[in-house]
């Protein structure tokens, strides 16, 4: 079998075992939370982390422009502090927005990773940002997303603070359970002559997927406004 | 930050509020878990918990049996919602209703004629201004009866006309889950048993898988009714100290109002005809009032009712499964996945022939 086929039918075997979690949850998931306690919160964190896919996409884009597990560690760190501060911060002084518009704006940080990822921002003789400053930024954006969607649940307000934790720490459970195979799909590939096809075709891939979310969202927007 | 939350404060010590029975979705699966919550205070906010001492009926009717939801079951999730958890059993509509004991309360003139106002509860506020009693005050006796109607599975059985028995209470005259957006739905009011005619009900909806915060963003302080405790339309019979009225700055500040959504009256028989224009979980209210002429004690006796279903629209039926949620709204998870390895493998096509023409 050519060594092309044999990356893209590892990566369609690695991606598979997503299609497990893709279930629609939420109303599972507010009966969950309603009489599991906070393991139920930890549980349905580490779901949504798991089945969001416009966050596993940023993730794909952030990892696949690091090589190193010490950048892959220090940017992750990074960008696991910025969804911390705003999930715990915006959860739990009540604020949020309009969950179309702030998934919109998540949209665009996949746009602006594929981006990033195919040196477009130089070709347009553009100074690419500051990466870990812009990760930690798309970072409190996807944070204050989670935060938007566990708002939209029936929490409660006993043990409220102890809650929005689980939930946070769920969303990490589900963040290392997603990045294991996506390093490891980006690690295979990257040993094989094919890997810069694969390298564009993934982030061209994120380039349209960013911007079909973005318009996507924003036509929810109008839709429901 | 300081003002708003005082001002929020005063906004949910003012209001009045319905009760009603609420699910995350109307349309729930066979043999699973899911919870029945009381919302007493809007039907997007609940503000208090029922105590269990205040519940004369609360039961759950399917395949022609009714049956008790005991006391214990019900669980108070905080200081605003009460709950009961439950696995749902074979496929059917259900009935779901809560009946609560009269309490009283007593409020000045002008307390119980913002009330009147804002609860919609018009006609008699007429009666009281034809009257020249305006400047009465009130001691109001009230009661809450609440029914929901939900669908266990696809088979649609005949529960949904079950007439619980309360002193008010709503009856569609088909099942609700027969009806799907751009229908209409006749409901027949009644009281005591008996038709209630010209009767003002409002009804009035929200989008299927809505959630429990406002879409306006606005902020949702959880402390808020922690703080507000007991002060405020739990009523414990000491009449005279809480309000049930909305005030003017109230009204000026949060456009708070009851009467939101399709202004309706019962005809002669206690028929109405709900629309049922968008997909979505529907709330019908009414407050009958009367002067209580035979008791020196009262001045008004008012009965409560709500009734809430969902409508979906007609071709749903066939192919969604009813489980209405935010992902029903998005993307499905696994199109997107599908779709994402379907686009990356044509993708990978594309650069790998280009490289290799290079």
């Amino acid at each position: 079998m050519p060594k092309s086929r044999q990356m893209t039918l590892a990566a369609v075997l690695i991606l598979l075992p997503f299609l497990s979690f893709a279930h629609d949850v939420t109303s599972a998931d507010q009966a969950l939370l309603s009489q599991g306690g906070l393991m139920a919160y930890i549980r349905v964190g580490a779901t949504h982390m798991l089945t969001g896919y416009d966050h596993l996409l940023f993730l794909t884009g952030v990892v696949f422009y690091l090589r190193s597990f010490k950048d892959i560690l220090k940017f992750i760190s990074v960008f696991t502090l910025g969804h911390c501060v705003t999930l715990i911060g915006a959860t739990y002084l009540g604020i949020s927005a309009n969950e179309y518009l702030v998934d919109a704006v998540i949209a665009l940080s996949v746009l602006y990773k594929g981006l990033e990822n195919l040196d477009s921002f130089q070709r347009i003789g553009i100074k690419t940002p500051n990466l870990l400053l812009m990760v930690g930024f798309f970072g409190l954006i996807h944070g204050f997303g989670l935060s938007t969607r566990l708002q939209s649940f029936e929490t409660g307000s006993d043990e409220f603070l102890s809650k929005i934790l689980c939930f946070n720490l769920g969303v990490e459970i589900g963040q290392v359970l997603a990045l294991i195979p996506i390093v490891f799909m980006i690690s295979l590939s990257r040993k094989r002559t094919q890997y810069q096809a694969f390298y564009k075709a993934v982030n061209w891939y994120l380039v349209i997927a960013g911007l079909g979310l973005f318009l996507y969202q924003i036509y929810q927007y109008f839709l429901t406004s | 930050m300081r003002r708003p939350c005082i001002l929020l404060l005063l906004v949910l010590l003012l209001c009045s509020h319905d009760l009603y029975l609420k699910m995350e979705t109307y349309f729930v699966p066979e043999q699973s878990a899911v919870s029945l919550q009381l919302y007493n205070g809007t039907f997007e906010k609940s503000e208090n918990t029922i105590t269990r001492d205040r519940m004369l009926d609360a039961s759950i009717v399917s395949h022609g049996e009714r049956k008790a939801i005991i006391s214990s079951a019900w669980q108070d999730l905080d200081s605003t919602i009460t709950q009961v958890n439950f696995n749902t059993g074979e496929s059917g509509t259900y009935v779901a209703g809560v009946s609560t004991k009269a309490r009283n309360i007593k409020l000045s003139a002008d307390k119980f004629n913002d009330y009147l106002t804002h609860d919609g509860v018009l006609d008699m506020l007429a009666a009281r201004k034809q009257a020249g009693k305006m400047k009465q005050d009130a001691v109001e006796s009230y009661q809450k009866h609440v029914k929901a109607i939900y669908q266990v599975g696809e088979k649609r059985t005949d529960d949904w006309k079950t007439k619980l028995g309360y002193p008010i209470e709503f009856v569609p005259q088909s099942n609700p889950y027969d009806a799907y957006t751009g229908d209409h739905i006749r409901i027949q009011l009644l009281h005591e048993g008996q038709a209630l005619p010209d009767q003002l009900v409002y009804a009035d909806y929200v989008p299927s898988g809505h959630q429990h915060q406002e879409k306006s963003g606005e902020n949702h302080d959880h402390t808020h009714n922690n703080e507000l405790g007991d002060h405020h339309h739990d009523h414990v019979g000491d009449a005279g100290q809480h309000g049930h009225s909305h005030e003017n700055m109230e009204d000026e500040n949060s456009n708070h109002t009851h009467t939101e959504g399709q202004q309706l009256r019962t005809d002669a028989e206690g028929m109405l005809s709900l629309h049922l224009p968008h997909d979505g979980i529907y709330y019908l209210r009414t407050i009958y009032m009367t002067e209580a002429k035979d008791v020196d004690s009262l001045t008004h006796r008012s009965k409560w009712a709500t009734l809430t279903f969902e409508t979906t629209h007609r071709h749903d039926d066939t192919t969604h499964d009813h489980d209405h949620n935010h992902e029903d709204e998005g993307i499905p998870t696994w199109w997107f996945v599908v779709g994402s390895i379907v686009a990356i493998l044509l993708l990978f096509m594309l650069f790998s022939k280009k490289s290799t023409n290079a």
